[in-house]
């Protein structure tokens, strides 16, 4: 019998997708001074996968252009939905980026740690705990 | 023109979108040691894709299946949020996973 590969594709290109963002996201927003040229760009390339994706006759090729051209277009947007994580003190601000540090100045919750890189304890964290990541201690 | 990838891709966006929500409740009702489970599943999903004759139902199928495969990857660090005080922490004891003991040795996956 035959096999058919779509699933299998859209499979790769939506786990790739998301994985590639997921990271490049993260890493960009830390290293880049604007929100908006890497955003630009994301909505650039996105735009250029889903053109080619409408056409490309080969349906396989389509569903991985299509896939993964939307997953660069949601990148875009989360360039900025990162920076709000910064601003927060969700996600680690990266003092030499002159964009964080003017952030870290305003006194906002903007912080260098990166609260998820731990185990998970089962429990809530104690007040204490809590502090004692705050303070780099923990 | 072939509309096929361009619809498909944003009816692997909503896909992802729920994501969102089913990581978030998934760990606040079971666990985050219910990874190997949804991640099995997501691959047996992806598998049965190659089953499927019709183009839209594989390819809704191998997004899905890859959407939990990832989902699986994000709730260690979905339960460290709710520890942090970020999301509601749910109070009552999580259900074991079968196999608590060893899944509980190996290191959660996160990406």
């Amino acid at each position: 019998m035959d096999l058919n590969t779509t699933g299998l594709v859209a499979a790769l290109a939506t786990f790739l997708g998301i994985w590639l963002g997921h990271v490049a996201v993260r890493k960009i927003e830390y290293l880049s001074p604007t929100v908006w040229v890497p955003a630009l760009v994301a909505l650039c390339l996105g735009l250029v996968f889903e053109a080619s994706a409408l056409l490309s006759e080969d349906l396989n090729l389509s569903a991985a252009l299509g896939i993964f051209g939307f997953t660069l277009l949601w990148d875009a947007l989360e360039f900025w939905r990162q920076e709000r994580r910064v601003i927060k003190g969700h996600a680690p601000a990266n003092p030499d980026n002159p964009r964080h540090a003017r952030l870290m100045a305003t006194g906002a919750p903007v912080t260098a740690i990166d609260w998820l890189k731990r185990d998970p304890q089962g429990r809530p964290l104690t007040s204490k705990e809590l502090q004692a990541i705050q303070e780099g201690t923990g | 023109m072939n509309t096929f990838g361009l619809f498909l891709g944003i009816a692997t966006l909503l896909i992802i979108g729920l994501g969102f929500v089913w990581v978030i409740k998934g760990e606040y009702y079971l666990g985050y040691l219910w990874w190997p489970y949804i991640m099995g599943l997501g691959i047996l999903i992806v598998f049965g894709s190659l089953f499927i004759t019709s183009y839209w139902g594989s390819a809704l199928m191998g997004a899905f299946g890859a959407s939990l495969v990832w989902g699986s990857t994000e709730l260690k660090e979905q339960a460290v949020r709710a520890e942090i005080g970020w999301y509601p922490f749910n109070p009552k004891p999580k259900p074991k996973p079968p196999l608590y003991k060893w899944i509980k040795k190996i290191p959660a996956p996160h990406l």
